[in-house]
């Protein structure tokens, strides 16, 4: 079964990497992503990422989130067909042979190049969020949050949210096979559908309620809210993340000088 | 180290006390097991002891529940209990937070203001004696029921508290497991610890138990040793479940070709090869336990009755039908699946729906007729309008059966269905089995008991490293 969003055990380069150097990692990204909206740009930077996902020995996970990425890309270009009608029009999403509707829905170049940029932004930050939870372990996560004085409580529920997608899955399987013995089909067409969700959906969220109340109990026995914490195994700055952290900082003073400033991008 | 001084306590919006009455105590070095049928009340008397009822849960609470000599009241939080009480509770998925076995030990125990060495010293030692060394680098959801309920009990063990309660620590274990977590509490005893103990395996577990409470509707229908509880007769019936005079005649039919025969049925998950060379023959109206370790293969096994599981190679057929290619619908007309854990399958809003959905989705004619005569074999009639998870679980057990009795399929697979239970209750269901088997059901029973394998069934087939390694007439 594919496990989404998980962490991996190993010692490559994101593994090695202090956790605020890839959150940071991740803000200048973020920024670099959104401030433009240059395709070459763009793709040089997917590009960019997935090379560091190589060299992190993560390429293999990373890519197999990018059926994830295509089915989102088709929506997007959906969107923007849409709702960017004008421009040079180069076709129809209904063809003009089809009866009174044909020729309706314009396809325009702008709406490609938007739909294009929005998917770019879209993969480059699937990916670069996935190399950080996929290299980082929460407790090492909540250790750098602490220091940075955010709650406890935020950064367990990043975690758990996390943690439970797996388990989940699991569940979600074995109720489907139970169901599936009590005779259970999917219904058909689109309210059929809707309506077979229930036998799944309705065990699986019962039993998840269920165990929430176990979770918080454990969350509070362990003393995982509290501030106390014996230092060990501390994750330390070492020689990547004092080359990584300077080199992005002036990258992100870079692109918000390139963008406010200039009209490089 | 606890006493409770006449505890009552009844959940919110609920009239009926959960427990009631409840007056016990707990001293060093010894082991008290609490054991009665499901809903009398043990998980509440454990979140009781624990103090969790007092400083988590509105409710109606009377009398009085001190841990060292200190009102659990007085304690600033759970978090100030948890250094002197440590509580496993019954679902380990809902107590592994963590990415990997190390890193949830790790975390529990960096928050308790020990040295760093005391820290990695209490780590390995712990992983030591729960067996845990070989998977600590696995995540929680890599693990098998049995694994998952190791590591939360060495989280719980590893902060070192002076009184535990456990309520169901190995529920999922196999014999070998169990015996290894009896020799485990045999240790922690020795060494001065208190141990309050929730579990259903009486006669594993008399060699560490000093004391039982048995629970009767939330009250303490008898304590003591287990001389003095065993002359208690619904006392006993309740720890030891009595299958006596239930084998009956063998019915089996071996004069029809056999109703389920597989030959050289192989199946593997990835790499791992869970089922090799399965040659096997099941006669109309046969009782056969499928007994073995966690892992050997009989969930996997039973899967491919029902098409859930298709074959790698060699052939299943089941009723005539090719269980390698016949549609999961199709081949549910001739077999029901009762999986461990009914509530993986309630979504309706009332028993009688429940029942009515496999009735419904196999076009089973005379509907209502169908339901009620399922509900009435598994004797829960008179709830038919309740919400199913509301009932106990040894009801919701029986109602899970009913769901697929009622789509009348001639052969019943069950996977484990006296989990949890007390020994009267495992008795009704064994009891139900029987009577079902006695209308002419096929049995097949998958189950890690010996003793329900011997008693009961016709035939013991043993499953070992995803082969038969035995298979013979029970009670030979």
């Amino acid at each position: 079964m594919g496990e989404i969003l998980q962490y991996i055990p190993g010692n490559g380069l994101f593994h090695r990497l202090h956790p605020a150097t890839k959150i940071l990692f991740i803000i200048v990204v973020s920024m670099a992503t959104i401030l433009t909206s240059s395709i070459p740009l763009l793709v040089a930077y997917l590009l960019l990422i997935l090379l560091l996902a190589l060299s992190g020995r993560l390429l293999k996970p990373v890519l197999q989130q990018m059926l994830l990425v295509g089915l989102m890309s088709i929506v997007l270009y959906l969107v923007t067909i849409l709702t960017v009608p004008r421009g040079t029009v180069i076709g129809y999403l209904v063809p003009g042979f089809v009866p009174y509707i044909g020729g309706s829905i314009p396809v325009t170049v702008e709406a490609l190049i938007v739909g294009t940029v929005l998917t770019l932004r879209f993969a480059i930050l699937i990916t670069a969020f996935q190399l950080f939870v996929i290299s980082t372990q929460p407790r090492d996560l909540v250790h750098t949050m602490e220091r940075a004085r955010i709650p406890a409580d935020y950064t367990l529920m990043f975690i758990i949210a996390l943690r439970f997608i797996p388990t989940l899955q699991i569940e979600g399987k074995r109720i489907h096979e139970a169901q599936l013995a009590r005779g259970y089909h999917p219904g058909e067409g689109f309210i059929g559908r809707i309506k077979s969700v229930a036998p799944v959906m309705v065990p699986l969220v019962s039993n998840s309620i269920g165990r929430a109340t176990l979770l918080g109990l454990t969350i509070d026995i362990r003393g995982y809210r509290s501030r106390t914490r014996t230092r060990l195994r501390e994750r330390t700055l070492g020689i990547a993340d004092r080359i990584a952290i300077p080199v992005m900082v002036v990258m992100g003073i870079a692109f918000s000088y390139a963008f406010f400033f200039t009209h490089w991008v | 180290m606890i006493t409770l001084e006449s505890v009552s306590y009844a959940y919110p919006r609920t009239g009926r006390d959960a427990i009631s009455d409840i007056t016990l105590s707990l001293k060093r070095g010894e082991c008290v097991l609490v054991s009665g049928r499901s809903g009398s009340g043990k998980t509440t008397l454990c979140l009781a002891a624990a103090g969790i009822l007092e400083h988590e849960y509105g409710g109606r609470k009377s009398g009085s529940v001190a841990v060292n000599g200190k009102d659990v009241g007085d304690y600033r939080d759970l978090s100030d209990l948890s250094t002197s009480v440590g509580i496993l509770f019954d679902d380990p998925d809902s107590q592994l937070i963590f990415t990997t076995v190390e890193e949830e030990i790790l975390s529990a125990l960096e928050r308790r203001g020990f040295s760093p060495e005391e820290v990695e010293e209490r780590l390995s030692r712990v992983l030591a004696v729960t067996g845990l060394e070989g998977l600590k680098d696995r995540p929680p959801h890599a693990l098998s029921g049995g694994q998952k309920q190791r590591v939360v009990l060495a989280t719980t063990l590893a902060l070192g508290t002076d009184i535990l309660i456990l309520d169901e620590p190995t529920s999922e274990l196999d014999e070998k497991g169990t015996d290894s977590i009896v020799s485990l509490l045999k240790e922690l005893k020795a060494q001065g610890k208190a141990i309050l103990l929730v579990e259903q395996k009486y006669p594993r577990l008399a060699a560490v138990v000093d004391r039982y409470v048995i629970l009767e509707d939330g009250k303490i229908r008898t304590e003591g040793t287990a001389d003095h509880v065993l002359s208690d007769e619904t006392a006993k019936k309740t720890l030891i479940p009595d299958f006596s005079g239930i084998r009956g005649e063998n019915v089996t039919d071996r004069g029809r070709p056999p109703i389920i025969r597989t030959e050289g049925l192989s199946f593997r998950y990835g790499d791992d090869e869970a089922l090799s060379g399965i040659d096997l023959e099941i006669a109309p109206g046969e009782f056969v336990a499928i007994v073995g370790e966690n892992g050997s293969g009989k969930t996997t096994l039973i899967k491919h009755f029902i098409g859930l599981l298709r074959p790698e190679k060699g052939t299943v057929r089941v009723d005539g039908k090719d269980a390698a290619k016949a549609p999961v619908a199709e081949l549910a007309h001739s077999v029901g699946l009762v999986f461990q854990n009914p509530d993986h399958m309630f979504f309706a809003d009332s028993v009688f729906d429940e029942v009515a959905f496999g009735v419904d989705n196999l076009k089973i004619p005379d509907r209502e007729r169908a339901v009620i005569d399922a509900l009435s074999t598994v004797r829960l009639e008179h709830l038919r309008d309740l919400y199913p998870r509301w009932l106990s679980r040894g009801e919701r057990q029986r109602l899970a059966i009913g769901c697929i009795l009622a789509m009348k399929p001639p052969v019943l697979i069950l996977d484990e269905p006296t989990t949890g239970l007390d020994g009267e209750e495992s008795r009704e269901i064994i009891e139900l089995i029987k009577r079902l088997q006695g209308d002419g059901h096929t049995i097949i029973m998958v189950t890690h008991s010996r003793e329900i394998a011997e008693e009961c069934a016709d035939r013991i087939v043993r499953m070992d490293a995803g082969k038969i390694v035995s298979d013979s007439a029970a009670g030979a």
